[in-house]
């Protein structure tokens, strides 16, 4: 038995009721049926290993030696989280500690009428019909044991609902911090659930973070549907300690002209899964899949896209960018199907990566599954180290050694941060990226480099 | 003038690689003079430039470079420019992902550290930067955009001069600055160098074509060939080398090829 699978025993005996309190008996149903059979699914499949076809890019061993004392928040929270200048700085709508609501923000007043930013207990009341229709429904938990489990045990959740052709008029910030200490690991579940109507418009930040060291498991479960005519841009930022996993699934479904963009900032110093999956399902879909992640001591990423053409005339575009430094390894495996009535689709997919170290490394893949004949595909992946010529131009112009890898570092970074199309966006996740940067002093300076091209 | 020259090489013999380039320059720049260096290919002209300013790969075999009375050879590349070294590149590097304005700001505000000034903060460098833009006609958007990159050939340099007028260097050299430059863009490099012409500052041009130094007339001009200088005069010797090439000079080892 693995230290993990126990762990998750242990906290299912200790579950008490929980969807007592939700008024609306179809949603109550829907949420026990969700949770029942992610809990059958995950005893069915097991934890995933490197056999699993999607997960060999994981070091799951990591993941099967994982042990927490406990799910969801601790019995008494200490309230300096509430102090963390992540909490201070980020102005959330909702926050959630350990896969709980901790504090819903009085902001939301400002939001307009037909959009919604809810706690579970709070949709529940208000938009019951919302979440039974779509919760769960773009997570098969049969497919991934890890989806199964966040299905199984999450316990509250983050609703975001756009009536058609509204938009917030302002991004929506959702924050989603784990606890724990080394004597006592935890697990925490977070869910968020975005249903965006036909021709509405908005940007959803979701941050998901640790609490100081914070050793233990999180799962994150995102679904966004996007209507006909609809354009949602998702912004993921995760960051965590050397000693948490961190697993996060993405689901999007995108209409007729529907438009998704997702930006992942991955910087755990863990072990990180990321997967974002988007399929287009009408004609006239555009996917937009971003990644900036960076890899530190002996962290490990691994980044598991699939962009899914099953209409003709969509789009897709894919740029996942990986720095690796010290021991760190990276995984991108970029998945695009495109199916036998996908005529007319035009994909392109990248994956340029920055070693900084020689111990580092990186494994990418694409893997193009192209089952239409008339279809514009590309794909590329370029491995590099810092650009000698560059450096030294830096210098010449008195810029010391060191900060000039930084800056031609965070150059490399840059193209995602501009990706981003809010400036509120765009400065936060600038902030989290030159702090993590700030933690690469030392491997900079001695970065290996090489001619430019 | 009995100053101490303001650079001063002796018997520089320098490798580019493994390769032997510079065999014994000898060369002095007093403050206030512009030197011009003309040669054929292959004489060793960008090598001398880049072992100036301590680019890797270079490494000095002989002789010595002061600097206001400093070993120059011994100073990282960094400090050689805070000190006031500053060379305009004959090919500057496209950067991608790295603002103009930022890089430059960050330049300024290293060299003015060094030299014991106040950093600049954002509103003083944007004024300072738009004053120097001017001398140089730089459009204000190439500032937002990724050093050098999709610059065509004449803004490079352009940017290469902005940027000698902003640290404000006391030797400043300038590699083939004019190479690719049509005459408009000829003119206004030079005008951003001649701005840079003062009393305790000196400048080493090389070129390959006399055409510059109708705009920056130097005050010495070298040829410069199998990496020693094999001839030294004044103004009046670039002319004479648009006329005749470089074959009557003794010791020139191989025909100019680009003249």
């Amino acid at each position: 038995m693995s230290a993990f699978v126990d762990a998750v025993s242990r906290a299912r005996a200790g579950l008490s009721e929980r969807a007592a309190d939700v008024p609306s008996p179809a949603l109550a149903s829907r949420l026990e049926a969700l949770r029942s059979d992610g809990l059958a699914a995950f005893d069915e499949r097991g934890l995933p290993t490197r056999r699993d076809e999607r997960w060999k890019g994981t070091k799951t061993a990591r993941l099967n030696d994982l042990s927490f004392d406990r799910v969801g928040p601790a019995e008494h929270v200490d309230e300096s989280i509430l102090d963390d200048p992540r909490v201070a700085g980020f102005e959330a709508d909702l926050l959630f500690v350990d896969g709980r609501l901790a504090r819903a923000s009085a902001n939301r007043s400002d939001l307009p009428p037909g959009v919604r930013v809810l706690s579970l207990a709070e949709a529940a009341t208000e938009i019951p019909e919302f979440v039974t229709e779509n919760l769960g429904g773009l997570v098969d938990p049969k497919t991934d044991a890890i989806a199964a489990l966040n299905a199984g045990l999450f316990e509250d959740l983050a609703v975001v609902t756009l009536d058609p052709n509204t938009r917030p008029g302002r991004v929506i910030r959702i924050l989603s911090l784990s606890t724990g200490a080394d004597d006592a690991p935890s697990a925490s579940f977070a869910r968020l659930l975005v249903v965006a109507g036909a021709g509405s418009e908005g940007m959803v930040v979701f941050e998901s973070a640790t609490v100081g060291d914070a050793p233990g498991f999180t799962s994150v479960v995102s679904e966004f549907h996007v209507a006909e005519n609809a354009k949602i841009v998702s912004a993921e930022l995760q960051s965590g300690s050397a000693a948490r996993v961190h697993v996060s699934q993405t689901r999007a479904s995108l209409e007729r002209d529907a438009r998704f963009a997702s930006h992942v900032l991955c910087l755990s110093e863990g072990l990180v899964r990321s997967e974002v999956e988007a399929a287009m399902l009408a004609p006239g879909g555009m996917a937009g899949l971003y990644g900036l992640f960076l890899g530190q001591d002996a962290s490990h990423h691994d980044h598991f896209t699939t962009v899914e053409h099953a209409a003709p005339h969509c789009e897709s575009d894919e740029e996942y960018r990986g720095v690796l430094a010290d021991r760190s390894s990276g995984v991108f495996r970029g998945r695009v199907l495109v199916r036998p009535d996908a005529q007319k689709t035009d994909a392109r997919q990248s994956n340029p990566n920055l070693l900084l170290s020689e111990g580092a490394s990186i494994d990418t893949k694409p893997q193009l599954e192209i089952y239409a004949d008339d279809v514009k595909a590309s794909h590329g992946s370029t491995i590099g180290q810092l650009d000698d010529e560059a450096l030294f131009f830096l210098r010449a112009r008195g810029i010391g050694e060191s900060t000039a890898r930084l800056v031609l570092t965070r150059g490399f970074a840059q193209t995602f941060v501009e990706g981003l199309f809010d400036d509120s966006a765009r400065a936060l996740v600038a902030g989290r990226l030159d702090e993590a940067l700030g933690r690469l002093e030392t491997t900079l300076q001695n970065a290996p480099t090489e001619p430019g091209a | 003038m009995s100053e101490a020259p303001l650079v001063s090489i002796k018997n520089l013999h320098a490798n580019a690689g493994d390769t032997p380039i510079l065999k014994g320059i000898d060369l002095e720049l007093r403050a206030g003079e512009v030197h011009a260096i003309m040669g054929p290919n292959g004489s060793g002209k960008s090598t001398l430039s880049n072992v100036l300013v301590g680019k890797p790969g270079y490494e000095v075999t002989q002789g010595e470079v002061s600097f206001k009375g400093e070993d120059l050879t011994a100073m990282d590349p960094e400090i050689r420019a805070r000190a006031g070294v500053f060379l305009a590149f004959q090919y500057p590097v496209e950067i991608p992902g790295v603002a103009n304005n930022y890089f430059l700001r960050t330049a300024v505000n290293a060299v003015r550290e060094y030299r014991g000034l106040d950093e600049l903060d954002a509103i003083d460098f944007l004024t300072f930067l738009k004053e120097k833009m001017k001398l140089v006609e730089m459009p204000e958007d190439m500032m937002s955009r990724a050093i050098n990159e999709g610059f065509s050939g004449g803004e490079k340099k352009r940017n290469e001069i902005l940027q000698m007028l902003l640290l404000e260097p006391s030797f400043c050299i300038l590699d083939e600055t004019d190479s690719g430059l049509d005459i408009d863009a000829l003119r206004i490099v030079a005008n951003g160098v001649n701005q840079m012409r003062s009393p305790d500052r000196a400048m080493l041009v090389i070129t390959h074509y006399q055409r510059l130094l109708d705009y920056i007339v130097p005050d010495h001009v070298h040829v410069l060939s199998g990496g020693r200088i094999v001839k030294s005069g004044d103004k009046s010797l670039a002319l004479e080398l648009e006329e005749k090439g470089y074959g009557w000079i003794d010791g020139v080892e191989e025909e100019g090829a680009d003249s």
